[in-house]
């Protein structure tokens, strides 16, 4: 008998764990969208963008920095997407440099070297589901890319080689400069 | 600890003296004389307190089951539940609600030799359980592992109606009576789920009757503490 008591003691504190209530960092959840750099004269060839920095628009047309790209050089880059709307808006602003006039406590007469170039995504979103702990995860469907034409455009071509950002395993965009 | 956790302690340790107490009731009663030795037979019906106790506590909970028993035999009681149950599982990225009936039907079998004139039990049981129910996802936040753009919260309601799921229990339990014809038990539930239909896009976070379920696949726990009471039907010899 005291056996059996011991038995249902120990169950009873089995009973309070909860160990699958928290979402581990090896589970995937809502994939970036993987850029890759290539040269345009070599297509086969990858090159590096030079002091890349990016930002992108919130949902208050609030440009905000994203994290890791802040000036950067780099053939290859994760973007996340927005998952509160049908398109996130990239600044992709290449040899990013501040030149201070001399001043470095005055920033009025800063000058932003460099050359931005302004892409739009468009996808399709759909939430699928993971697991108790880490709930939905959003995948990105019929994926479009564009470049808003300026006077300067260093990003001359792109291509699409997954329309579905499901996985962080391969690249999802060329980009060709 | 947990209060809903303390209680469960302290209510096992509470049965265990109850038991305690009344096997030493069993000493002082033994008188040398020849009475024969019967014992009741009889329909017992009762509550699971835990449930009743935790829908007061626990706001994210409501649950009510009614168990009965009949002594088929010297240790054979052929017992079941009927309850329902509705409860609210909620983390920072998921607020689902599960709301259903269940039955469940079985045997119990006593392995406790009592003392002369008593009747308690120690038992083990199986248990065939069915439960059908719902399940809503109340809201969602997307899992992203950026901080550039602020989370998503989707907070329209998906439901998930028709749901069922059967399962088995093997129970491991304890009843001992108190007063003339009222029991109080514990007993501890250790389920393994046969089928389920699992929602589209979605899967049971919690099944009335099974209790919740874990990442690790079908099997389950569950606790009991009832109080119930023996309608005698007529006395029989060993």
């Amino acid at each position: 008998m005291k056996k059996i008591i011991a038995l249902l003691l120990l169950f009873s504190a089995f009973y309070s764990c909860e160990k699958d209530d928290i979402c581990s960092e090896t589970t995937p959840t809502t994939p970036k969208l993987i850029i890759r750099f290539y040269d345009i004269s070599s297509q086969e060839e990858t090159k590096n963008v030079t002091g890349l920095r990016v930002t992108a628009f919130d949902e208050n047309n609030t440009e905000v920095l994203i994290s890791n790209l802040n000036v950067v050089t780099a053939d290859s880059i994760n973007l996340p997407l927005r998952t509160d709307a049908d398109l996130t808006k990239f600044v992709f602003h290449k040899e990013y440099d501040i030149d201070d006039n001399d001043t470095p406590n005055d920033t009025s007469d800063d000058i932003i070297l460099g050359n931005p170039d302004t892409i739009t995504i468009t996808y399709q979103r759909e939430d699928v589901y993971v697991s108790r702990a880490c709930g939905f995860k959003t995948i990105f469907k019929n994926l479009t890319f564009s470049s808003e034409i300026d006077s300067d455009n260093w990003i001359i071509n792109h291509e699409i080689i997954n329309f579905t950002v499901d996985n962080e395993t391969t690249a999802h965009v060329k980009i060709f400069h | 600890m947990k209060p809903q956790l303390m209680l469960k302690y302290s209510i096992s340790i509470t049965l265990v003296l109850l038991m305690c107490i009344s096997a030493k009731a069993q000493n002082d009663s033994i008188v040398n004389d020849s009475i024969r030795y019967t014992q009741k037979y009889g329909l017992r019906i009762g509550l699971d307190l835990s449930k009743i106790i935790q829908t007061v506590i626990d706001e994210d909970y409501t649950g009510f089951e009614i168990n009965a028993d009949y002594r088929y035999s010297m240790n054979l009681y052929i017992a079941g539940e009927l309850g329902t149950e509705e409860k609210t599982t909620a983390n920072e990225f998921l607020n689902s609600t599960a709301k259903g009936s269940y039955f469940k039907a079985g045997i119990d079998y006593n392995m406790y030799k009592n003392w002369f004139g008593m009747e308690n039990m120690i038992y083990s049981g199986f248990r065939v359980g069915a439960s059908t129910f719902n399940q809503t996802i109340n809201s969602y936040t997307i899992y992203t592992t950026t901080q550039d753009f602020p989370q998503t919260t989707v907070t329209d309601a998906i439901d998930f109606n028709g749901l069922s799921a059967i399962w088995a229990e093997l129970i491991l339990g304890i009843k001992a009576e108190v007063i003339n014809n009222l029991y109080v038990g514990l007993n501890v539930q250790f389920k393994g789920r046969v089928t389920e239909t699992k929602p589209d896009n979605f899967e049971n976070i919690y099944i009335p009757g099974f209790g919740r379920t874990y990442d690790s696949g079908r099997f389950g726990i569950g606790f009991g503490y009832n109080v119930s009471y023996l309608i005698p039907l007529y006395k029989k010899g060993k």
